[in-house]
Order: C-alpha cells, then sequence, then structure tokens
C-alpha cells in the first residue's frame, strides 16, 4: 500500500535539512505537474511530500552583464512574463510559449522541468545552447553543475539525494541569433516528439560558433557537440545546410514509442536541424 | 488505514470555508468532490483535459495535479461562484446564446479558463483567447463557438 507524508519548510535550511534526513525519499514537491501523476500512477508509492512552492529562496530572477539566474522555483508562467526575460533573452522565453499548455504553465517549475530529466524536457535543449548551468545545494554547501553534464537516462541525474537545484543560471551569447523547434503531435497540450535548439553566429554566411541541442533522440537531452564541429568555419547555403544536418544521424539513437518511430525521429530530427539552421541564419522565417 | 498519516486542511471555496482532514497525496480535486462541489469535473485526472480547471488565488489551475495540502488558506473558485440559474454570469449567458455547449463536460473548466483569461485581458484577440483555452479540451463543439461566446463577452456583445 503506498504511504505518503507532507512537510512544508519554512526556509532553505530547514528544505535541506530534510533532504539530509531523507534524501530520495523526501520528494520534493512544486507545482506537482510531474509528481501527483507519478503518485497517480503507483511509479512513486512511498516518502515526504516537500512543499517548497512557496519557498522564497528558489524564487525570483535576476540579471546583470547578461548574466541570468532563475530561480529554481519560479515558474513558466512567470518566465514568460518576465520583462527582463522577454528583453533580455526573447529566445528563451521563445521556446517556452509551447510548453504543454497555459494551465500547467501557471502551476510548473523551471527547477522541476530539469530535476525530472526527461529526455524531451522542453526547457532543457534551450538551456543546453545557453551553456546553463544549475546550482545544486545541500546542507554541507553549493555545487555548480553543467547541464550536459547533470543527466544519466530518463528520469535520472547526477543530482545526490541531499541535493535541491537552487537556481539555473546562464550567460547570454554576446553575438548570434537562437531558435527552438518543438515537434508535437498537435500545438496545444503536448508532449515533444523530437526538438531541437539551435544558437548560431555567422559572419557574411560563415559559421563562426554554433551549438545544436535536441530533446527526444537520446536517454537524455543531448548537446551534438561532434554535428557542432562540422558547420564550424563552413559557409552556409541551402545545400551545404541540408548535408551537414544529415550528419547528425552518427550522435542521435532515438527509439519508438507511442509518439514516433526511431526511424522518424532520425528523419524528422534532421528536417528540423536544417530548419533551424535556415532561420538563425534569417534565410526562413 | 489506521497506521496513515492525516493532515488539517482549510481553505474557502466560493467564499465559503470549507475543512477537512486529508492525506498527503490528496488533490483538489477529489477534496472539492468529496466536499460536494461536483461542478468541477474528473476528466483524465492527469492534467492533460482541463474539466478540473478551478480559479485558485486568481490563477488557472488544474485542480487534478494540485495537492489540496499546497492549497491549504487559498481561495478557490469553482463554475458556482458564476451565476446563478435565475442571473447567469455573461460567460455563461454567450455560451447559451452561442451554443457553445453540446455535452457540458468540458463547460465547467472551460468557463473558468475564460474568465481567468478576462481577468487578465479583457480584450484578448481570438488567437489569445484560442491558447488559453488550449488547455481545455472539447470533443462536440470544436471550438469555434466556445471563441465565438468569449469573444463576445470582450466586446460586449449580447446575441
Amino acid at each position: 500500500m503506498s504511504s505518503f507524508k507532507f512537510y512544508k519548510p519554512d526556509n532553505m535550511e530547514d528544505l535541506l535539512k530534510v533532504k539530509e534526513e531523507l534524501g530520495g525519499r523526501a520528494l520534493i514537491l512544486a507545482g506537482g505537474t510531474n509528481l501527483l501523476i507519478y503518485i497517480k500512477e503507483g511509479s512513486i508509492r512511498e516518502g515526504t511530500l516537500v512543499d517548497i512552492k512557496s519557498l522564497k529562496e528558489l524564487k525570483g530572477i535576476s540579471g546583470d552583464n547578461g548574466y541570468i539566474e532563475i530561480g529554481a522555483g519560479v515558474t513558466i508562467a512567470e518566465i514568460l512574463e518576465s520583462p527582463l526575460l522577454n528583453d533580455r533573452v526573447p529566445f528563451f522565453t521563445d521556446t517556452l510559449k509551447n510548453f504543454a499548455n497555459p494551465l500547467v504553465r501557471n502551476m510548473a517549475s523551471l527547477g522541476g522541468n530539469i530535476a525530472d530529466a526527461s529526455p524531451i524536457g522542453d526547457t532543457i535543449p534551450s538551456l543546453l545552447v545557453l551553456n546553463g548551468r544549475i546550482k545544486a545545494a545541500c546542507l554541507k554547501g553549493e555545487r555548480s553543475v553543467p547541464l550536459d553534464r547533470l543527466f544519466k537516462g530518463p528520469g535520472e541525474s547526477n543530482l545526490k539525494p541531499d541535493e535541491v537545484i537552487r537556481t539555473v543560471q546562464f550567460s547570454i551569447p554576446e553575438r548570434g541569433k537562437g531558435t527552438f523547434i518543438k515537434l508535437g503531435l498537435r500545438n496545444g497540450t503536448s508532449c515533444s516528439v523530437t526538438s531541437v535548439a539551435v544558437w548560431l553566429a555567422a559572419e557574411d554566411g560563415r559559421v563562426e560558433d554554433i551549438r545544436i541541442a535536441f530533446g527526444g533522440v537520446a536517454p537524455i537531452p543531448l548537446r551534438l557537440k561532434k554535428t557542432e564541429s562540422l558547420f564550424k568555419g563552413e559557409k552556409l547555403d541551402e545545400e551545404k545546410i541540408r548535408a551537414l544536418s544529415g550528419e547528425i544521424d552518427k550522435e542521435i539513437s532515438p527509439i519508438t514509442d507511442v509518439r514516433g518511430s526511431a526511424e522518424y525521429r532520425k528523419q524528422v530530427s534532421v528536417r528540423l536541424l536544417s530548419r533551424a539552421v535556415r532561420i538563425c541564419m534569417g534565410m526562413e522565417e | 488505514m489506521s497506521n496513515r498519516e492525516l493532515y488539517d486542511i482549510a481553505l474557502t471555496v466560493n467564499d465559503q470555508e470549507v475543512k477537512g482532514r486529508v492525506k498527503a497525496e490528496t488533490t483538489l480535486l477529489d477534496f472539492l468532490r468529496d466536499n460536494n462541489f461536483y461542478e468541477v469535473k474528473k476528466g483524465c485526472d492527469k492534467g492533460d483535459c482541463g474539466a478540473c480547471t478551478v480559479i485558485m488565488d486568481g490563477k488557472s489551475t488544474l485542480s487534478c495535479i494540485t495537492s489540496v495540502l499546497q492549497a491549504q488558506g487559498s481561495k478557490i473558485y469553482t463554475v458556482k461562484s458564476l451565476g446563478t440559474w435565475d442571473k447567469l454570469h455573461s460567460l455563461q449567458q454567450a455560451f447559451v446564446d452561442y451554443e457553445a455547449v453540446q455535452c457540458g463536460f468540458c463547460t465547467p473548466g472551460m468557463l473558468m479558463t475564460a474568465k481567468a483569461l478576462l481577468e487578465k485581458n479583457d480584450h484578448p484577440s481570438r488567437e489569445e483567447i484560442r491558447e488559453a483555452i488550449s488547455g481545455n479540451l472539447c470533443r462536440c463543439t470544436g471550438y469555434k463557438k466556445i471563441v465565438d461566446a468569449i469573444e463576445a463577452v470582450s466586446k460586449g456583445v449580447r446575441k
């Protein structure tokens, strides 16, 4: 029989103490949009729900010299409504416009989407191309973990049992343009089949810097560094973009599930990458 | 069941205080229905359909994936807070006038999402209305009449 307890910490220290004491049995409850479903499905059968929804230390969005820090408890709707983020990094706010649906966005937190460690977490590809990091806190202190080293497999991260995500940070690249394309089975209330984020800086059509990240093509959200290195220094035209995008085959390992087959995901990923690069190059709307 | 821990909960629903003892994982939806607020519908029970939408502290919220203990002290409004049979709320009247209701199951959630939208943005575009209700699924009317009804209220038009 399932058995749960409920605890609402008063402050960060209190939260970290509970995490220290209970480890993985302390189930962090922010928006609940994943956790309560896991409990209903029976995939989590016991533990203490630790309510962090109104914890001030996990709120807040700040920006300084192109460096952005977002509290893990900030909701997707709060990110979308943030004047600072819309002004400074519209690429990131645009990314979240197709996150689930407006009701879920009112509830779901940024930290929760990351901690869930889903291969199709919709906040993650964009944060990967922004070289995002998290600050993981425990009673002993804090450490900074790059997002591309956080994930181990579906639902598994390198967070230790006594750690919580406190904030998410990234630096806005000085040059270039980013885009995010999410392919779902429909536009609203949809899980990604595959998603891609690209950040690209080019001079006279030649790639100076490119960062590519995919969701839904591997056990974890993935930075495609090999493909990036193929693009770097290349002068891009339609044909070149198509050819180089075809090279992602070697770096991705999608699976077949209810939303699409592995073969479909491979083919559509090539097309998505081409389109994202063309958008960044101003060759397509 | 004797070893199960129960917790006190108190919140207001449609400006009435409601109290109870709940399990840690009890959802707001189950709590509301257990307290006879049957107007809040249980559809998918996993946050996909929007039938259970209520307004919690000013925000449209999926009650099926909200822990009721997180709603401690909150102000919850269900569709019954809108109008009465004799005096329908303008949104309810518009849903009738524009035939935006067929089977009616999605309507309580749809109306609450529409109410939260209009409180935030009293003149939304059709696109903004479509976006706002994108988490409320209707399997009957095809949305056009629902959008028509919400738009009519926002423009103060009566059919």
